[in-house]
C-alpha cells in the first residue's frame, strides 16, 4: 500500500475515492453501529421509525386525502414514499454538514480516506429509508395494490437517487465543514422546498392549478418521481423524469468534484 | 516483498486559520468597542523538511513543544496533505497519535474496539480471532460491555493502546505516548511498546525520553520552528540539543 502525497498531486483525490470505496467493510461497519447508537436503550428500538411514518401519514393522508379529493388507497403510499424519500435527501444536504465535523476524531488520527466517512453517513440515514420502503410494501399488499414489476422497475430509480445522494453528500460535507453556518441555512430552505415539492400535494393537484412549474424544474421531484412512480403504477417514470435526473446527477457531481478538490486538503486544518 | 520507505522532499506545512470564530456577537462587540479585528493568521508548521526513512530504520525526534514534531509525523502518516513538496509512504501505517479521541462515546468498549481495529486496517475475522487477547490486554474486564462514556481518562488510553498494538504494523508511527494509565499499565505497556517497535520495519518516534530514543533509535532529527535544525546519530544530536537548551 503506497501513499504518495504531492502539493501538486492532481490524481491523488481520485484515488482516495476509489480506495474509499473499496473499504466498504470499514464505512459500513461504522454507519451500521450509529444506527444501532440511535436505539440503544430505547425499548422498541428501530419500530419508532414505522410508528412515526404511521401517525404522519395517517393524519395528513387523512386530511389531504379528503382535502385534495384522492383515493385514499393511492394517496397513503404516495404520501409514505414521497416522506421516506424526502427524509433521506434531506439528510444528504443537512446532516451531511457534520459528517467530517463529527469524525474529527477518526480524521485526525487514522490514515483512511476522508471518503469512507461520506459513505457512512449514507448508510447510517439509509435505515429510514429502508424502514419505510418495507412499510410501504406491507401497505400495499394489505391494500391489494402491490405489484412487483413496478418494485423492479424502480431499482434503477433507486441506483439514480444513490448516486445523486452520493453527490450531494459529498459538496455539503466539505461545504458544512468549512462554512458552519450553512446546515443552517439549508434546513430553513429545504423546510420551504419541502412544501414546494409534491409530497403532501400531489403533483396533479398542482398541474390543475396550473403550477406545473413549480416541480417541473425541482429536481428533488424528480429524483423522488424515479422511485416512487414505478412503485405507485407499475411502470417507469416518463423518459424526461430519467432525462431530467442524469442531467442533474452530471452537475452535481462536476460541483462535487470542484468541491472536493478544492478544500479535500484543507479539511482536516478545518475541524 | 516490497521496501517500505518514507521520503519526504522539501515538504512544507501552511495553515492558515481565521481569528474571527465568535461569529456576529463577536463582531458587533469589536465594531462597538473599536477594535481591529484580529483577521487571518497562518502557521508555518514545516517548511522544507527533507528526509528519506529506508526499512528497517528507527528514527527518533526530538524538539521543543511545538517544533513541528506531530505534524511531521501527521505528514508521513498522510493525514495532513502537505502544502509545497512531495511526500511518499510506501507500507501499511501504524499511527499512535492520540489515545484519547477517537471513539464513539455511546458505544460499548468492545464495538470501539471493532471500530478502532478496522480503521487501522484490521479485516473483521482478524479483529474477532483478536478480540480475547485484547480485551485481556485491556484489563476492563466488565467494562468492555458498557458505553466509553463511563470510562476514565485511564481506561482510555488501556482500550486504544491494546487495540493499537495488536496489529501488524510495517510503518510504526507514535507520538509521545510512553506515559499511559496507572503505574502497573504503564509498565505492562511498555514492555508491550518494546515487542511492538521491535517488530515495525520502520519505526518514527517523538520523544523527550532521551534514554529512550538511545536505546531504540540509532538516528534521531531535531526539529526547531518547523525546520532540520540536524539529522544524524542519537548521541550527537542529543548532545548538540541538550548544550544547545543550556
Amino acid at each position: 500500500m503506497k501513499h504518495s502525497y504531492s502539493s501538486v498531486d492532481k490524481s491523488r483525490l481520485l484515488r482516495d475515492v476509489i480506495r474509499s470505496l473499496l473499504l466498504h467493510r470499514v464505512w459500513f461497519f461504522i454507519g451500521i453501529q450509529d444506527v444501532k447508537h440511535r436505539y440503544r436503550r430505547s425499548f422498541i428500538g428501530p419500530l419508532w421509525i414505522l410508528i412515526n411514518l404511521g401517525v404522519y401519514v395517517g393524519a395528513i393522508g387523512f386530511v389531504y386525502g379528503v382535502m385534495f379529493g384522492q383515493d385514499l388507497k393511492a394517496f397513503l403510499p404516495y404520501l409514505m414514499l414521497g416522506f421516506v424519500a424526502w427524509g433521506l435527501i434531506s439528510a444528504s444536504m443537512v446532516d451531511a454538514g457534520m459528517v467530517f465535523v463529527s469524525a474529527e476524531g477518526y480524521i485526525k488520527q487514522f490514515p483512511y480516506p476522508k471518503q469512507i466517512y461520506i459513505l457512512r453517513a449514507l448508510v447510517s440515514s439509509s435505515m429510514n429509508f429502508v424502514m419505510g420502503l418495507a412499510a410501504v410494501a406491507i401497505v400495499q399488499i394489505f391494500l391489494g395494490t402491490f405489484e412487483v414489476t413496478g418494485w423492479l422497475l424502480a431499482i434503477p430509480g433507486l441506483l439514480l437517487l444513490y448516486i445523486a445522494l452520493l453527490g450531494h453528500t459529498t459538496i455539503f460535507s466539505y461545504l458544512g465543514t468549512a462554512f458552519r453556518d450553512l446546515p443552517h441555512a439549508l434546513a430553513g430552505v429545504l423546510q420551504v422546498v419541502f412544501y414546494l415539492t409534491p409530497i403532501v400535494v400531489p403533483a396533479s393537484v398542482l398541474k390543475n392549478h396550473g403550477l406545473e412549474f413549480v416541480y417541473l424544474l425541482n429536481p428533488i421531484y424528480h429524483l423522488i418521481e424515479v422511485v416512487r412512480n414505478p412503485i405507485l403504477t407499475g411502470s417507469l417514470a416518463p423518459l424526461s423524469t430519467y432525462g431530467f435526473v442524469f442531467g442533474y446527477i452530471l452537475i452535481v457531481y462536476c460541483i462535487a468534484w470542484y468541491v472536493a478538490s478544492r478544500l479535500d486538503k484543507k479539511v482536516v486544518f478545518l475541524l | 516483498m516490497t521496501q517500505n520507505f518514507i521520503r519526504l522532499q522539501n515538504v512544507g506545512v501552511r495553515f492558515t486559520g481565521d481569528m474571527n470564530t465568535d461569529g456576529l456577537i463577536g463582531w458587533l462587540a469589536r465594531k462597538r468597542s473599536g477594535e481591529s479585528a484580529p483577521g487571518a493568521y497562518t502557521v508555518e508548521a514545516l517548511n522544507d523538511v527533507t528526509i528519506a526513512i529506508e526499512q528497517g530504520e528507527r528514527v527518533g525526534l526530538i524538539g521543543l513543544n511545538g517544533a513541528g514534531k506531530s505534524t511531521l509525523l501527521k505528514v508521513m502518516a498522510g493525514i495532513y496533505m502537505p502544502t509545497s513538496g512531495i511526500a511518499e509512504t510506501e507500507g501499511h501505517v501504524c499511527p499512535m497519535f492520540e489515545f484519547a479521541t477517537g471513539f464513539e462515546m455511546h458505544q460499548t468498549g468492545r464495538d470501539n474496539i471493532r471500530i478502532r481495529g478496522l480503521l487501522l486496517g484490521m479485516t473483521p475475522d482478524e479483529i474477532e480471532a483478536k478480540l480475547p487477547e485484547i480485551e485481556e490486554f485491556t484489563e476492563l474486564g466488565e467494562f468492555l460491555k458498557y458505553p466509553v462514556r463511563t470510562y476514565s481518562a485511564g481506561m482510555f488510553i488501556r482500550l486504544a493502546f491494546a487495540v493499537s498494538t495488536s496489529i501488524n504494523p510495517e510503518i510504526l508511527l507514535i507520538d509521545e505516548v510512553m506515559g499511559a494509565g496507572d503505574i502497573r499499565f504503564a509498565k505492562k505497556a511498555k514492555n508491550r511498546m518494546f515487542e511492538f517497535m521491535e517488530q515495525g520495519k520502520i519505526l518514527v518516534f517523538s520523544s523527550h525520553n532521551f534514554d529512550l530514543l538511545k536505546s531504540f533509535c540509532a538516528r534521531t532529527i531535531w526539529l526547531e520552528k518547523g525546520r532540520i535544525i540536524m539529522d544524524g546519530g542519537t548521541e550527537d544530536v542529543i548532545a548538540k540539543y541538550e548544550s544547545s537548551q543550556r
